[in-house]
C-alpha cells in the first residue's frame, strides 16, 4: 500500500534535511577551499615549504622534511642578527637597506644555522630594485607588550617570508589591511612562517589579537609599504 | 483561510506540569536551589557583560585589569555557571518527571548541587579578585600568580565534580522505572536525557583533564600546564554542544506541553537524532584550531569538511519538530503556506521564547558556517566576528530556551503562576532585535579585524575609523537585548520567589494532537523552506567572505603553519 503521506512529511525526507548545510561544500569547492572529487585538490592557500623546527625545550613538530630543526633559540639568534643588520636610524627595520651591522647575512645565518633545505632565501641581501622573485626573509618576534621590530619598511610586490614567534606567551600578530585583517596567532617558542606579498603601498597596523595581559590593548606595530 | 481554525481545544495543563507538581518536597527544594543559583549566575553574567559591552563601546572606562576582570566574570558566569547549573537543574527536573516518582540517588543530587555551588563561589571570587584569566583560565597569563591559576582551576573542578554527581543521579532516576519493571524502553525524551547525562559526565572528565594540571602546578605538585590550550580545546567544543543538545530536548518537551504534539516520525528517529550528537560533535572540533600555527594544511581541509556536519543533529531535530507541528496543524484544518504558525500560542511567554530562539538559531548558524571554513579563519578567528555570532546562540537560542523552560516549570514546581505573562511574551522579540543589531555590528567589526578581546580599539589613530563606530553599535545592541532579557529574568525570578502568592492565570496553549491516520497527507513546506533559506544565506555570506579575503592587498602563502 503506498505511503499516504506527502513526501515533505516522510521520515527519510526529514532526516535528509538535517544534512542541508552540508551542501555549502559547493561554495567551498568553487573557491578552491575544499577538495574536488576525482583527485583534484585545489587550495587557496598552498602548502609552504617544509621546515622542521622545534621549541627551545626540544619539542619537535613532526611531519616536516628538515634534516635539522631550528629551535626557538636559533630563531632568537637569527632575529637578533636581522635587527642588527637592518636597523635604521629612525628605529625602523628595512631589509632592503644597506647593512649597518656589516653582516647582511640573516638569510645565510638562517640556512647555515639549521642546515634546512629552504631552497634558498634571498640571502644576498635584498634587491634594491624590488624585482627579486625569491622571498625576502623577515623576522618578527612578539612579546609582552610589543613587537620586535615594531616598524618594518617593505616594498609592494615583493614577497616576504615572515618568520614569526612569540617569545613569552601566546600573542597575535595580525595585520590590518583596510576592509579586513589578516589574523595571525603565535604560540610561544613555535616558529610560524607565512610568505606575504603586499600589493599596495600604505601603512599597515600590526596588532595583538590574543589577550596577553594588562597592556594587551597597547600592543601594536607598523609595516610601511612603499 | 490562512491559519488554523480557532476551535482547536485549549489545553489546561499537561503531563509535564502535573508530574512536576507531584514531586517530593526534597526534590522541589533541590530544584528551586539550582534554578535560583543558575539565575543568579545569569544575572551576574548579564550585568558584567553589559558593562563589558559599554566599555568596548567607549561609554565606560576601566583600568585594563578591571576591564578584563569584568570580561572574565561575564564569561565564567554565563558560559559555565548559568549554562551548566541550568542544565543540571533541567536534567534532574525532566528526569524526575519522566520517572514520576522523583529523584533516585537523591544524596548524589544534593552532593552535586553543593559541589557546583562551592565551585560557583570560588570561581566568582577569584574572577573578581585575581589576575584576569578570561573564561578559559589560561595559566600562561599568570605564571607569576599561581594562586589565581589554582583557585580558578579549583572552581571549575568543583563544578565538574558536581555535574558528574548530578548526572549520575539523573541517570539513576531514568533507569529506575526499567529496573522496577515499570517500563520496557526509553521514550524519545528519556533516551535524550540519558544521552545528555552521559555527555555531561564525559565533559566533566574533559574539564578535569584541562584544569587539574593547573591546580597541581599551583600547589607545587606538578609541572607548569604548558598544554592547557590543547586540553581546553577538547573541552571547549563539547561545552558548545551540550547546551545545544539540551536546548533541542527542551524544544521537544515544550512543544508537547504547549501544543500536545509529539514527533510524527516516531520515537526511533528522535533517538537516532539525539544519538547523532555523540557521533557528530567530537570529530567536528578542529575548526576552533584553524589559526594554530602547528596545524597542517591537510588537517585544516579535513577539519573544515568535518565541520560541515556539525549542524546535522540540530537541523534534523528542527525539521522533526517543525514538520510534526505543521502536519498536526494541517490535520486540524490549517491552510496557507505558513499560516499555521500564527495558530501557535504566541501569547504564552514560553512559546514566544522558544519561537524566537529558532529565529536566532537560523541567523547564528548562517554565520557559524562562515567561520568553520579553514580558508576564512585567517580573516575571522580571534576577531569580534566570534562573539558577534555566538551571542545569537548563547543568548538568543540557549538562554531564551532555558528561560522558556523555567516559565513552565517554576509555576508547576511552586504552585504559583508566571509573573505578568503578557509582558514577558513581548520580550523575546526585543531581545532578538537587540541581538540582531549586536550581531550585525559585531560581525561587521570582526570582519574588518576588530579583535575579540580588546577594549580600546583606537590603536593610537592607526585603526580604521569604522571600528569605534561599529563597537558603539555593538554597545547599543547589547544594551537593548540586556534590558529586554532583564525583564524576562526578573519575571522568572519573581515567579521563583513568589511561589503561590501570584494570582492564578491560565496561559494559552493549543491541542493539535491528532491521530496518525490524519497526519501528513498535506505538504509541509515550512521545514524545507527554512533550511533552503538557511543554506542560501550561508552561500551568500560565505561567498561574500571569500570575495573579501581575495580582495585584500596581500597574497599569502601558508596559513600560519608552525614548525
Amino acid at each position: 500500500m503506498p505511503d499516504p503521506r506527502h513526501f515533505t512529511t516522510r521520515r527519510g525526507f526529514i532526516a535528509g534535511l538535517g544534512f542541508g548545510a552540508v551542501s555549502l561544500y559547493g561554495a567551498w569547492a568553487a573557491y578552491g577551499a575544499a577538495p574536488l572529487p576525482f583527485g583534484h585538490t585545489p587550495s587557496a592557500t598552498p602548502e609552504p615549504e617544509a621546515h622542521g623546527h622545534g621549541g627551545s625545550n626540544g619539542d619537535s613538530h613532526g611531519g616536516h622534511a628538515a634534516a635539522a630543526a631550528p629551535t626557538a633559540d636559533d630563531f632568537r639568534l637569527e632575529h637578533e642578527t636581522f635587527l642588527r643588520t637592518y636597523a635604521q636610524t629612525d628605529g625602523s627595520v628595512d631589509p632592503h637597506a644597506a647593512s649597518h651591522g656589516g653582516a647582511r647575512s640573516h638569510g645565510h645565518a638562517h640556512g647555515a644555522s639549521q642546515g634546512a633545505p629552504h631552497g634558498g632565501h634571498a640571502d644576498e641581501g635584498h634587491d634594491d630594485d624590488g624585482s627579486a622573485t625569491e622571498p625576502v626573509t623577515v623576522f618578527l618576534m612578539a612579546q609582552k607588550f610589543a613587537y620586535s621590530p615594531d616598524l618594518l619598511r617593505l616594498k609592494a610586490g615583493q614577497a616576504y617570508r615572515f618568520r614569526m614567534m612569540a617569545d613569552d606567551i601566546t600573542h597575535g600578530a595580525s595585520i590590518q589591511l583596510g576592509a579586513a585583517s589578516r589574523i595571525i596567532r603565535l604560540r610561544p617558542n613555535i616558529i610560524s612562517e607565512q610568505t606575504i606579498t603586499f600589493t599596495k603601498p600604505g601603512e599597515y597596523l600590526v596588532y595583538c589579537t590574543v589577550y596577553c595581559g594588562q597592556a594587551h590593548d597597547a600592543m601594536q606595530g607598523r609595516i610601511i609599504i612603499v | 483561510m490562512d491559519t488554523i481554525p480557532h476551535d482547536a481545544p485549549i489545553m489546561a495543563g499537561s503531563g509535564l506540569t502535573a508530574r512536576i507538581r507531584t514531586l517530593p518536597r526534597p526534590d522541589k527544594a533541590l530544584l528551586n536551589l539550582l534554578f535560583g543559583a543558575a539565575l543568579l549566575a545569569l544575572v551576574l553574567g548579564l550585568a558584567d557583560g553589559l558593562l563589558t559591552a559599554l566599555a568596548r563601546a567607549g561609554a565606560l572606562t576601566f583600568f585594563p585589569d578591571d576591564a578584563y576582570r569584568l570580561l572574565t566574570v561575564h564569561g565564567v558566569s554565563v558560559f559555565f555557571y548559568w549554562l551548566y547549573l541550568i542544565q543540571a537543574a533541567l536534567l534532574l527536573a525532566l528526569a524526575a518527571a519522566e520517572n514520576s516518582r522523583g529523584l533516585a540517588l537523591r544524596p548524589a543530587a544534593w552532593a552535586g548541587a553543593a559541589l557546583m555551588l562551592a565551585g560557583f563561589a570560588v570561581s566568582e571570587w577569584i574572577s573578581y579578585t585575581g589576575t584576569p584569566l578570561l573564561y578559559d583560565g589560561s595559566p600562561e597569563l599568570a605564571v607569576d600568580d599561581p594562586r589565581s591559576v589554582g583557585f580558578f582551576a579549583l572552581g571549575y573542578l568543583l563544578l565538574s565534580a558536581g555535574l558528574t554527581a548530578s548526572a549520575v543521579s539523573g541517570i539513576a532516576t531514568l533507569l529506575q522505572p526499567r529496573r522496577r519493571g515499570e517500563a520496557e524502553e526509553f521514550g524519545a525524551v528519556g533516551f535524550a536525557l540519558f544521552a545528555w547525562a552521559g555527555f555531561l559526565i564525559v565533559s566533566a572528565i574533559a574539564a578535569t583533564n584541562a584544569f587539574l594540571p593547573g591546580l597541581l602546578w599551583s600547589l607545587g605538585a606538578g609541572p607548569f600546564p604548558a598544554d592547557h590550550g590543547t586540553e581546553w580545546h577538547i573541552l571547549f567544543h563539547n561545552l558548545h554542544y551540550l547546551p545545544l543538545m539540551a536546548t533541542v530536548l527542551v524544544w521537544y518537551v515544550l512543544t508537547r506541553h504547549l501544543t500536545g504534539v509529539t514527533s510524527i516520525h516516531g520515537a526511533r528517529l528522535s533517538k537516532i537524532v539525539f544519538a547523532a550528537y555523540l557521533v557528530f560533535v567530537p570529530p567536528t572540533s578542529l575548526y576552533h584550531m584553524f589559526l594554530e600555527p602547528n596545524l597542517s594544511e591537510g588537517v585544516r581541509v579535513v577539519g573544515s569538511l568535518l565541520s560541515l556536519f556539525v549542524s546535522v543533529p540540530t537541523l534534523a531535530a528542527f525539521a522533526i519538530i517543525v514538520s510534526s507541528l505543521e502536519a498536526s496543524a494541517r490535520a486540524h484544518g490549517a491552510t496557507g503556506v505558513f499560516g499555521w504558525i500564527r495558530g501557535l500560542p504566541w501569547g504564552n511567554p514560553a512559546m514566544a521564547n522558544m519561537g524566537w530562539a529558532v529565529v536566532n538559531m537560523m541567523v547564528g548558524l548562517t554565520f557559524a558556517f562562515v567561520l568553520i571554513q579553514g580558508e576564512l579563519a585567517p580573516m575571522l578567528s580571534d576577531t569580534f566576528f566570534v562573539p558577534g555570532y555566538f551571542h545569537l546562540f548563547a543568548v538568543g537560542v540557549l538562554t531564551q530556551t532555558f528561560l522558556a523552560a523555567l516559565m513552565v516549570l517554576l509555576p508547576a514546581l511552586n504552585g504559583g503562576h508566571l509573573w505578568r505573562p503578557a509582558l514577558l511574551a513581548r520580550m523575546p522579540a526585543l531581545v532578538t532585535a537587540g541581538l540582531l543589531l549586536f550581531a550585525a555590528a559585531g560581525i561587521a567589526a570582526g570582519t574588518m579585524g576588530v579583535p575579540r578581546r580588546v577594549f580600546d580599539v583606537g590603536y593610537g589613530g592607526m585603526a580604521p575609523a569604522a571600528w569605534p563606530v561599529l563597537m558603539a553599535l555593538v554597545g547599543i545592541g547589547a544594551s537593548l537585548f540586556a534590558a529586554a532579557l532583564s525583564v524576562s529574568v526578573y519575571g522568572v525570578v519573581r515567579t521563583l520567589l513568589s511561589g503561590r502568592k501570584l494570582s492564578a492565570m491560565e496561559l494559552p496553549a493549543v491541542d493539535w494532537k491528532a491521530g496518525q491516520n490524519r497526519i501528513g497527507a498535506a505538504p509541509a513546506w515550512t521545514g524545507p523552506a527554512s533550511i533552503a533559506a538557511l543554506v542560501a544565506a550561508m552561500y551568500v555570506f560565505t561567498i561574500a567572505a571569500f570575495q573579501l579575503i581575495q580582495s585584500l592587498p596581500v597574497a599569502v602563502i601558508g596559513g600560519g603553519h608552525g614548525h
